[in-house]
């Protein structure tokens, strides 16, 4: 077809860029500077405010509206929680609700809008990147802190909601867990092999799983994927699986080990998600600060499982399909959660009996049956366009009749997926105890590797949500 | 910082600096020779790019979108001659490089069938000097992968790769019904305007052929024979338009001159392997006589 591929790049400062490199490097060495040692949180919110503004300054108001209405909420709420609670999670939504749903009722390129400039200007913004992880954030704040008698200072909010190892894609910390660790850092108190074993970690899954796997997967897209053979079609989306894992657990990873960096300790996303032999166990392993948030915030002040069983199941649906559109305003999200929450539905009554059964056949056979499920699902992520959703799933069941379909090396398959494979099913004893002695060698290796085996540059999945 | 804490950041620096350093040599001793496996389209042109900067010049070059991306170098009679044709992207884009080469082809072809995409300014500052393509080390497993493919199906010579395309034309053509892909490219034509960005890249080319022609080298523009129902959409008629009242001269163009009836278009679009067969022999014909 006549079509060009793209990959989506943020305008502005991205983990993978020389820049924030350096940018990262300057911003330690000042940080446990002993005459910055009064200003550490004050200079950590001002790298956070040119780390997020960096290429798309004009968003920085809207940080900044974000940042001082939810403060502006946290103070009134100390004194009537009742009112002001309530609408200080309004506030953060209707934010949330504008700038990522209005591109369903506005085309935001058309030069004239509504005609009122304001108004114009507001709907012409792009959609601010991390608004999604900011906004729940606040919820957050405004929630934990509200239950206390004293306001927390206004550095310390900010520093919170816009941390920049967490601004963009989280992990999405409760604030009752981060605002306690805010106070002095020093130099000697650095972890630094733990920092650089989750950095390394993190960027050697991001460039060479996540962007090399990202070459194969561009065949998924609309109409690449009709030239694809049948099998070939299946294979990539196990390999689109691989990837959005590496992707989203390598940004995680390179955050909690940029936080522990500056002292500060982030929440785990991630726990070996395509082992989980059942969906509600995948939930407590796959984005789990994301999966935490959700119950808490919302699936237990719907009444959780406490109000029966139809409510429960109906509570599941309603937290999945609010999940599916928290990721983007699209029929294909809203469908990705839907299922989610039906296939959730579907195994809570058979859970106890399945759990019952102690066998490594019943046990093998649900972990691959949650991880074809999860995997075929994430069809609905690659392709946000929902019909072309259901094209590539049909395609799935049917033989290709493509008449030249493209050819894709299976052993460069394996072997950037790899990485992934063993760090799900090697024996964690076999790392923890026996090969502890070589861990440098190994990390020293991943280094190397990433830097020489690095697929094209592309953002991160999870930038655009 | 602790003693343990620097051991550890000894002993993974060290390995790090090792296998880069042993990559480094082995890249200094073995080169580039290898060709790597392409998982993407680009990948394929990419290759070909890096060929053309490392290898003495061809007599002819073909530049272009995936339609002339199509035309296999092995498909020519004519043996030194690249396609530098590029899937996805520009005739400019090619264009420009051939141009930005200390020396040049006899021979350059333009396809001027899709005008309508930006030149990729990043291709071209990389390929635009020759020499500079190469990168100080090369990606080990690509590499072992590439090894294990040359291994596994050794490279036929051009002579066997241009015999058992030969093959083909003794078969019919292709009853693959494609309307539906025709009728979705001719949709997807439809709603584009390439008006500006073709005005752009026709006077870019312009001026490029003015500076190529200056230091020798002749070129020559082309167009690939589309479907009917392709041909008569918006978008390719207005970019047809606008080239030819730019180069109106019969003198510039490349006739190329096969029987339609013998062509498909598998995919509504691009021409399909004995088609382009077809067309790659109208072609060497050519060119033939102006070499």
């Amino acid at each position: 077809m006549l079509h060009s591929t793209s990959s989506q790049k943020r305008d502005g400062m991205t983990f993978t860029s020389w820049q924030f490199g350096i940018f990262v490097a300057v911003v330690f060495g000042l940080y446990y500077l002993p005459a910055f040692r009064a200003l550490q949180v004050q200079l950590l919110v001002v790298a956070s405010l040119f780390f997020y503004g960096y290429g798309q300054p004009e968003l920085l108001p809207l940080l900044a509206v974000a940042v001082f209405g939810t403060y502006l909420f946290v103070v009134l709420a100390l004194r009537n929680r009742s009112i002001w609670l309530p609408m200080g999670i309004a506030f953060n939504l209707a934010l949330l609700a504008f700038f990522k749903y209005k591109f369903l009722f506005v085309d935001t390129t058309s030069p004239a809008l509504v005609g009122e400039s304001p108004i114009d200007f507001l709907l012409s913004l792009p959609l601010p990147i991390g608004i999604s992880f900011f906004v729940f954030h606040n919820i957050s704040l405004l929630v934990d802190l509200t239950k206390q008698k004293d306001a927390p200072s206004l550095a310390s909010v900010f520093l919170y909601i816009i941390f920049f190892p967490q601004l963009v894609s989280g992990p999405i910390t409760r604030a009752g867990l981060f605002i306690p660790q805010i106070g002095p850092k020093f130099l000697a108190d650095v972890q630094y092999v733990d920092a650089a074993k989750w950095i390394l970690t993190g960027y050697f899954f991001k460039l060479y799983v996540a962007n090399n796997l990202n070459e194969m997967t561009s065949y998924m897209s609309f109409p690449l994927y009709e030239t694809l053979q049948t099998q070939d079609r299946w294979l990539l989306v196990f390999l689109y699986s691989y990837q959005i894992y590496a992707d989203f657990f390598g940004y995680s990873a390179i955050a909690i080990g940029l936080a522990v960096l500056f002292g500060y300790r982030l929440t785990i996303n991630f726990d070996l998600p395509y082992i989980s032999k059942s969906f509600s166990e995948f939930w407590t392993r796959w984005h789990i600060s994301l999966s935490s948030w959700l119950r808490t915030y919302l699936y237990i002040p719907l009444g959780g499982n406490q109000k029966g069983i139809t409510r429960t199941y109906l509570n599941l649906m309603i937290v999945m399909g609010l999940g599916g559109l928290w990721h983007g305003a699209g029929l294909s999200y809203l469908m990705w959660g839907v299922l989610h929450g039906f296939l959730l539905v579907i195994e809570r009554p058979l859970l106890g009996r399945l759990q019952s059964i102690d066998s490594t056949v019943v046990r093998t056979a649900q972990m691959c049956f949650v991880f074809l499920c999860v995997t075929v699902l994430w069809i609905f992520f690659k392709l946000p366009h929902f019909d072309h959703a259901i094209g590539y799933l049909t395609g799935m069941f049917v033989p290709s009749t493509s008449p030249n379909p493209p050819k894709l090396f299976y052993n460069l398959a394996l072997l950037y997926s790899l990485p992934v494979i063993i760090q799900h099913f090697a024996p964690r004893a076999l790392f923890e105890r026996r090969l502890r002695g070589a861990e440098p060698f190994l990390y020293g290796a991943m280094a190397a590797l990433m830097y020489l085996e690095a697929g094209p540059e592309t953002a991160f999945i999870y930038f655009q949500f | 910082m602790q003693m343990v804490t620097v051991q550890w950041f000894v002993k993974c620096g060290l390995t790090t600096a090792v296998l880069l350093l042993a990559c480094g040599f082995a890249t200094a001793r073995f080169g580039h020779g290898l060709q790597m496996p392409s998982t993407t389209t680009r990948d394929g042109s990419l290759i070909t790019l890096n060929r053309y900067a490392k290898e003495p010049i061809p007599d002819v070059v073909l530049v272009g979108s995936s339609l002339t991306f199509r035309l296999k170098e092995e498909y020519f009679a004519t043996t030194k001659l690249r396609n530098l044709a590029l899937a996805g992207g520009s005739p400019v884009t090619g264009l420009e490089i051939v141009a930005n080469q200390p020396r040049l082809p006899k021979i350059v072809l333009v396809e001027t069938n899709v005008l309508s995409r930006a030149t990729d300014n990043v291709l071209v500052e990389k390929y635009s000097w020759r020499g500079n393509a190469e990168p100080l080390f090369f990606r080990p497993v690509r590499t072992v992968v590439a090894s294990y493919e040359n291994w596994l199906h050794a490279p036929v010579t051009h002579a066997q790769a241009f015999s058992a395309h030969a093959r083909l034309l003794k078969q019919p053509p292709s009853d693959f019904d494609n309307h539906v892909y025709v009728d979705r490219a001719v949709q997807q034509s439809n709603t584009e305007d390439p008006t500006v960005a073709t005005q752009i890249n026709v006077q870019r080319i312009e001026q490029l052929i003015l500076a190529l022609e200056q230091r020798g080298a002749r070129v020559l523009l082309f167009q690939l024979p589309l479907s009917k129902e392709l041909e008569n959409a918006r978008s390719i008629k207005i970019a047809r338009d606008i080239v030819h009242a730019r180069f109106p001269e019969s003198d510039r163009w490349l006739t190329i001159n096969v029987s339609r009836s013998e062509l498909r278009w598998a995919d509504g679009v691009h021409l399909d392997e004995r088609s382009a067969f077809i067309v790659v022999q109208s072609i060497d014909r050519a060119v033939s006589l102006l070499l």
